[in-house]
């Protein structure tokens, strides 16, 4: 059974069949469908809206699944600071609890290449963990860097080593051993993809450091779980017309694009309403975008055929939209 | 205007000659702060009342409400709910300056037991406070901060006897608004109606869903 949440995406129901421990502060859930029939298969790097009974919709990297995917994994770091949905897994989740579970979608899929070198920091690790897997059976090379606090706070580590050996590294702060991103980026060997994820200050710093040294932007890939704070035009109001629907609607500068076209009865999926997990993209057929999201690259954003209107404007006063 | 009416006015013997004395379990059942099933109820909760009074005693008591668990849970001692575009009256905020006490009751829909939680309240504008209330892309203006002082679960006797969950009820709206709004309704009995009820009502409605 399906059913379609607040937000217009498909979700099937399921039920929490297993929480547990993995570190300080880090619980992984384990979903399965309530009517008992297997969940979409995936593929490296994907995430899902986990939507929880009081309607909070939260984006999860899946950390496995068994080969007949009957279960997705999940895990979430409880944060201090909540805005609800770390707060609401942690402390009143139980077994049993029925949630929603969207279909997967990937903003940061595990592209075929001769090696990978994969950076992730604290709870950032989800997402490699099924990377390091895949790349594993395919017999490519790699090495995983994982860093963060102390190990007591690092979800995972003991079961990458026991499974990897030396493939994997792990870098604790708390015994003076950070990432040593300097040695990690100074060199890079043809053909090597390098994945990142984990907090806004890792990521940027990757993504400076490579640069530097030299690595291609679209060798680069990283995953973010907060937008950035972005440089953008002013908020003017937009004439946008909905070309596949047939509908011209007026954004105002107060409202997103995303909940004008809403509002006007467009149907459109959409989900972290903050730019990073890409469930709103649309393709623009007229008009130029002020893209403001953490899910384009620079490439596609300069060609700007494309946008995610929960987030990004307009340079002029118009769009169109292809929805 | 008539004369106020008044009747007898009983002081707290009479009344506890009628009503009696709470059960002792019931009279020690308040406790100091929020333990976790209080917790629980809160992170439920879409809707609170929430009753303030100035410094000459004038009470006043206003609605508050969004998606379920918008009030949080700071710690066992602390409450903060946010305050998103009201009338901008902020009757509750200007009686908070004269006199900090605060009453709130949390609802759960199809839940008949209520939350009671009392304190001291202050209002802040807190970055790192109201960062924890975004919520599609909106952030609240400030919060109101309750130091806990006692916390109670009330028996559902009264929302049993009020049927406030059963859904037959709902017609009741249609019986009180008569088809149109209420403010419509008021507009009609101050003889001063500004435009039609239609034009107030579709208004109203894109008030309702441009200011939420």
């Amino acid at each position: 059974m399906t059913t379609v949440a607040g937000n217009g995406q498909t979700a099937f129901e399921a039920v929490v069949t297993q929480l547990t421990l993995e570190a300080d502060a880090v619980v992984s859930v384990r979903l399965e469908r309530a009517d008992g029939a297997p969940l979409p298969a995936w593929e490296p790097g994907a995430h899902v809206d986990l939507i929880l009974p009081v309607g909070i919709a939260r984006q999860y990297s899946l950390i496995e699944s068994p080969p007949d995917f009957s279960s997705y994994r999940i895990a979430v770091l409880q944060q201090r600071a909540s805005r609800g949905g770390s707060e609401y897994v942690h402390v009143f989740l139980r077994p049993g609890q029925r949630v929603g579970v969207s279909a997967p979608r990937n903003h940061f899929a595990l592209d075929p290449a001769p090696s990978y070198l994969f950076v992730g920091g604290g709870i950032g690790i989800t997402p490699l963990l099924s990377m390091a897997r895949d790349a594993q059976a395919r017999g490519a090379r790699w090495s995983l860097h994982y860093g963060g606090r102390s190990r007591r706070s690092m979800a995972y580590w003991r079961e990458l080593v026991d499974r990897y050996g030396g493939a994997v590294q792990v870098w604790a702060d708390d015994e003076e051993r950070p990432l040593p991103l300097e040695r990690l980026l100074a060199r890079r060997e043809e053909g090597t993809l390098l994945y990142c994820c984990g907090p806004a200050g890792l990521i940027d710093a990757v993504r400076s450091l490579a640069a530097e040294r030299g690595w291609p932007e679209e060798d680069v890939r990283f995953e973010r779980f907060a937008p950035t704070v972005h440089e953008h035009g002013p908020d003017r109001e937009i004439a946008v017309t909905a070309a596949r629907s047939g509908v011209e609607l007026v954004v105002e500068e107060d409202e997103s694009v995303l909940d004008a076209l809403l509002r006007a009865g467009v149907g459109i999926s959409s989900s972290c309403r903050s730019g990073v997990c890409g469930a709103c993209q649309v393709a623009v057929l007229e008009g130029e975008p002020d893209h403001r999201d953490d899910i384009l690259t620079s490439a596609q954003q300069a060609a700007g055929d494309t946008m995610l209107p929960c987030v990004s404007r307009a340079r002029g006063e118009r769009l169109v939209l292809d929805v | 205007m008539s004369e106020r009416l008044a009747f007898r006015r009983l002081d707290r013997e009479e009344i506890r000659a009628v009503v009696g004395h709470p059960h002792e379990m019931i009279a020690t059942k308040a406790t100091a702060t929020i333990g976790e099933t209080a917790r629980r109820f809160v992170a439920h909760s879409p809707f609170l009342t929430l009753a303030t009074c100035d410094a000459h005693g004038r009470a006043d008591c206003s609605p508050r409400g969004d998606g379920p668990g918008f009030a949080k849970v700071l710690d066992e001692r602390t409450l903060a709910i946010p305050d998103r575009t009201g009338n901008r009256l902020v009757q509750s905020f200007e009686n908070l300056q004269e006199n900090p006490a605060v009453g709130t009751l949390f609802f759960v829909p199809g839940l008949r037991e209520t939350l009671r939680v009392n304190g001291a309240g202050y209002v802040t504008d807190d970055a790192d406070l109201l960062r924890r209330f975004d919520s599609d892309g909106r952030r609240a203006r400030l919060a109101l901060v309750v130091e806990v002082a006692e916390v109670y679960l009330h028996c559902g006797k009264a929302l049993i006897r009020s049927g406030l969950w059963d859904p037959r009820w709902q017609s009741l709206a249609d019986a009180m608004c008569r088809g149109i709004g209420v403010f419509s309704l008021r507009e009609i009995e101050k003889g001063a109606p500004t435009g039609t009820s239609a034009a107030f009502d579709a208004w109203l409605e894109d008030v309702y869903r441009r200011q939420l």
